[in-house]
């Protein structure tokens, strides 16, 4: 026969405890283990009266999956029980329980109805009649299978140990086992709704603790099987008009008199109005502050899980594929294939086919321009720089419109007009219009790519006469070897005309990937960049520390202040740049992600400044010599290339000592200090935005050429 | 060159002309509807943050309803307001 272990996580629920435990034994279960995590009240007194092993926890290692997984492997049973401290078997509980096991091949689990207590309000026992009873309307125990609901419960549930040993319960603050019953179905198994396996059960919370109970229960429904609770104030006044009919009807039927019926109206209004509203809210949790979380929640807990997409990566699904009886997992397609997805099309059948040139065409004063951006946010270097110079395009006359390729989903559900707000708020005022997507695609005389991931998808634009790809950096380096690394590297060999963001950059497309390339300058914005009036320290280096870029060498560069705070103890090191601290061996000052304006004069007060690059030279370093501060970065790659051996860099080998020498030479030599002081404010001044937009334009114009020559 | 190369050397110049006037046509209605998309975004901001459908909220019944007791109440304001003046 069957042995069977029963575990009851347990925290001050001394009240219904021991008739919990009495009902356990009277069904005469094999094993009875209590996890007890930090009662103040006598429930461990109780439990171990009652014969139960008792397993004792702190609070803080308590988890509605982690506990149960403790508790399934503490005990030995072939069936394993879970009850909550207020879940009271029936008669006959047990015995409804070895019978589900035996209905069908590969059952994993069963589960019972929940029977209201005697005080439950007629809203809660009303609710739970109807509820299980959609599971049977006949009575009968049923089998469920893949495409059947979800639903399962631990306040009365039963496992095979052989399904909870392959998928075990997902540490999850909630609604563990929601997730559990939608794992077993997509591994194959089947569950078991037994409606003789009951257990006495229903809660008498007052009505705030009931909404927030409703809170944290969809919140958890939220992070477990992504379901979201929709809210329709209309639909929602009909839904609590049809509840209250509904429970006075339940009344009636029990022999409740008038006045009873008429008592309950208003709590009834409110239960089933203030549960809509609470549902909902739950199922939004993460775009709720953290202190509002926190406040509704009956757990009071102020985290925010990520919404998981439950269907899509059942743990255990992999492993439980090649089983006979199973029937595959379906996972729902991804908007993130969409990048590879525009690549392998792209492969299939070559890009878009080009307009024939017009002869002339090049030297129209006003061209159409079609900007394809990859997905941003706020803080994004890359796309501050584009749309200085695309809206300084939009000034010479060009008709100009913006293109966002989401590759990623985060801007899935984002309107054009927002989208358009945020680049405007966020980089640089622009006056065209905004698409998300390529759905409304009309076509213009010049495609602009810029960035790798818009290639792909710039490639497969009809209606246009040229395509060019400006390119900031060669990213394929950006990424260790990979997918994207070689498909980076692809977006190079298409035959799009190149405008790149420096000479080095220019040189590299040309030899490695033989494009036809021409580079354009940053420019600075000298209206925020320049010398303000403020005194300039002499014991301030400021470090570009931005370690979510692999390229900016950050390891390297904190080693190198490390050797110079050695030496130097007496340093101010200012690190900005990143949201959040950097763990470092020296004090310094960290002044997170800063705007234009705070960053001037960070740079007109600053002794001398670090930052690296180990691709494309950022336009970092001119800003900061825009401002007066000399700037130490990597000698022989791109900032060599860009501002000269001798110029207003001090340029230093990939080294932290060498480093660390090159920021000291500044620091204590004044002569050395003025000469690249000088010579920065003097290179900074060459550099316009206005300047590189008219490179940018030049470069169009000679993309439409080159079509017009045949090329 | 004779007249009927010089002829049609003209009439390549002329179709050239017609067609840089014709580009700059579109280019010029491209760029107003532009302004036009760019400017109903300006507008449709906060409706696109909240993702609010107008056309789906306006077909709905009680939309209708509110509208026409929203235009009951502004005739009962304005006859009052007429009322005061002309006392």
């Amino acid at each position: 026969m069957t042995t069977v272990s029963a575990v009851v996580p347990v925290k001050d629920g001394e009240r219904y405890l021991g008739e919990v435990l009495s009902a356990l034994s009277a069904e005469k279960v094999n094993e009875i283990l209590v996890i007890d995590s930090g009662s103040r009240d006598r429930s461990a007194a109780i439990a171990r009266a009652a014969g139960a092993e008792v397993l004792e926890i702190s609070p803080h290692e308590f988890g509605h999956g982690r506990t149960r997984n403790l508790g399934a492997e503490r005990t030995t049973g072939d069936l394993i029980c879970f009850l909550t401290q207020d879940a009271t078997p029936l008669p006959g509980w047990l015995a409804a329980y070895r019978e589900a096991f035996d209905l069908a091949p590969r059952v994993g689990a069963a589960y019972g109805p929940h029977i209201p207590r005697s005080d439950a309000s007629p809203m809660i026992a009303r609710e739970l009649e109807e509820f299980f009873a959609t599971f049977s309307p006949t009575g009968d125990p049923i089998v469920q299978r893949q495409g059947d609901p979800q639903f399962l419960s631990n306040v009365n549930a039963c496992y095979s140990r052989e399904c909870w040993e392959e998928l075990r319960f997902r540490d999850l603050a909630y609604a563990e086992d929601q997730a559990f019953g939608a794992d077993l179905l997509a591994a194959g198994w089947a569950k078991v709704y037994q409606p003789r396996a009951r257990v006495l059960h229903s809660h008498d919370y007052p009505f705030a603790d009931f909404m927030r109970r409703y809170f944290d229960e969809y919140r958890g429904l939220r992070e477990s099987t992504g379901h979201v609770e929709q809210f329709n104030v209309r639909e929602t006044v009909g839904h609590v008009r049809r509840s209250v009919r509904g429970d006075a009807g339940w009344l009636a039927v029990r022999g409740a008199t008038r006045a009873k019926r008429l008592r309950w109206v208003a709590p009834s209004a409110a239960h089933h109005g203030g549960r809509r509203v609470f549902s909902a809210l739950g199922s939004r949790a993460d775009r709720l502050p953290p202190a509002v979380r926190k406040r509704l929640s009956l757990e009071g807990r102020g985290d925010a899980s990520p919404p998981a997409e439950l269907s899509t990566s059942p743990p255990g699904a992999i492993e439980a594929l090649p089983s006979p009886s199973a029937e595959g997992v379906t996972i729902a397609p991804s908007i993130e294939h969409q990048l590879y997805e525009a690549a392998t099309e792209v492969w299939r059948r070559g890009p878009a086919r080009l307009l024939d040139p017009i002869p002339g065409m090049a030297e129209r004063e006003r061209l159409r321009i079609a900007l394809v951006i990859p997905s941003f946010s706020r803080g994004s270097g890359g796309h501050s720089l584009l749309f200085q110079i695309f809206s300084r395009l939009e000034r010479r006359g060009h008709v100009c419109s913006v293109w966002v390729q989401d590759y990623s989903d985060h801007l899935q559900n984002v309107w054009p007009a927002v989208l358009r707000h945020d680049i405007n708020k966020y980089f640089a005022p622009i006056a065209s219009p905004v698409y998300n997507g390529f759905a409304e695609w009309h076509g213009a005389d010049v495609v602009l790519a810029s960035g790798w991931q818009t290639v792909h998808p710039a490639l497969l634009l009809d209606r246009s006469f040229a395509r060019v790809y400006l390119v900031n950096d060669h990213e394929s380096e950006f990424y260790a070897t990979s997918a994207e690394s070689a498909l980076a590297a692809d977006t190079y060999r298409h035959g799009l005309h190149c405008v790149a963001g420096s000479s080095w950059l220019r040189d590299l497309l040309v030899e490695r990937y033989g494009a036809s390339a021409e580079a354009f300058e940053y420019g600075v914005d000298h209206d925020v960049y320049r010398p303000r009036p403020i005194e300039r320290r002499t014991d301030t280096i400021a470090y570009y520390a931005r370690p979510e870029t692999p390229r900016r060498a950050v390891p390297i560069g904190l080693l190198a202040l490390e050797e110079l705070y050695r030496r130097r103890p007496d340093l101010r090191i200012v690190l900005f740049g990143s949201d959040g601290p950097i763990r470092t061996s020296f004090p310094y000052v960290h002044l997170g992600v800063l705007d234009p304006e705070p960053l001037s004069w960070l740079y007109s007060e600053a002794t001398a400044a670090l930052c690296l690059s180990l691709t494309n030279a950022s336009l970092i370093p001119k800003e900061m010599m825009a401002c007066g501060l000399p700037c130490v970065d990597l000698a022989g790659g791109s900032a060599e290339s860009s501002f000269g051996r001798h110029g207003p860099v001090e340029l230093a080998e990939l080294n932290p000592l060498a480093i660390a020498d090159a920021l000291d030479r500044l620091l204590g030599d004044g002569d050395l200090w003025k000469l690249r002081s000088a010579a920065g404010l003097d290179f900074a001044s060459l550099h316009t935005w206005d300047r590189a937009a008219e490179a940018v334009e030049a470069g169009i114009r000679h993309a439409l050429r080159l079509r017009e020559a045949g090329i | 060159m004779n007249a009927e190369e010089q002829s049609s050397q003209e009439e390549i110049r002329r179709l050239r002309a017609r067609i840089e006037q014709l580009e700059a046509q579109v280019a010029e209605v491209e760029a107003w509807a532009n302004k036009a998309v760019a400017e109903a975004q300006v507008k449709t901001y906060w409706l696109d943050r909240w993702h609010l459908d107008l056309n789906a909220l306006m077909r709905r019944r009680s939309a209708d309803r509110t509208r026409a007791a929203a235009r009951r109440l502004r005739s009962v304001y304005r006859a009052a307001r007429g009322l005061r003046r002309s006392s």
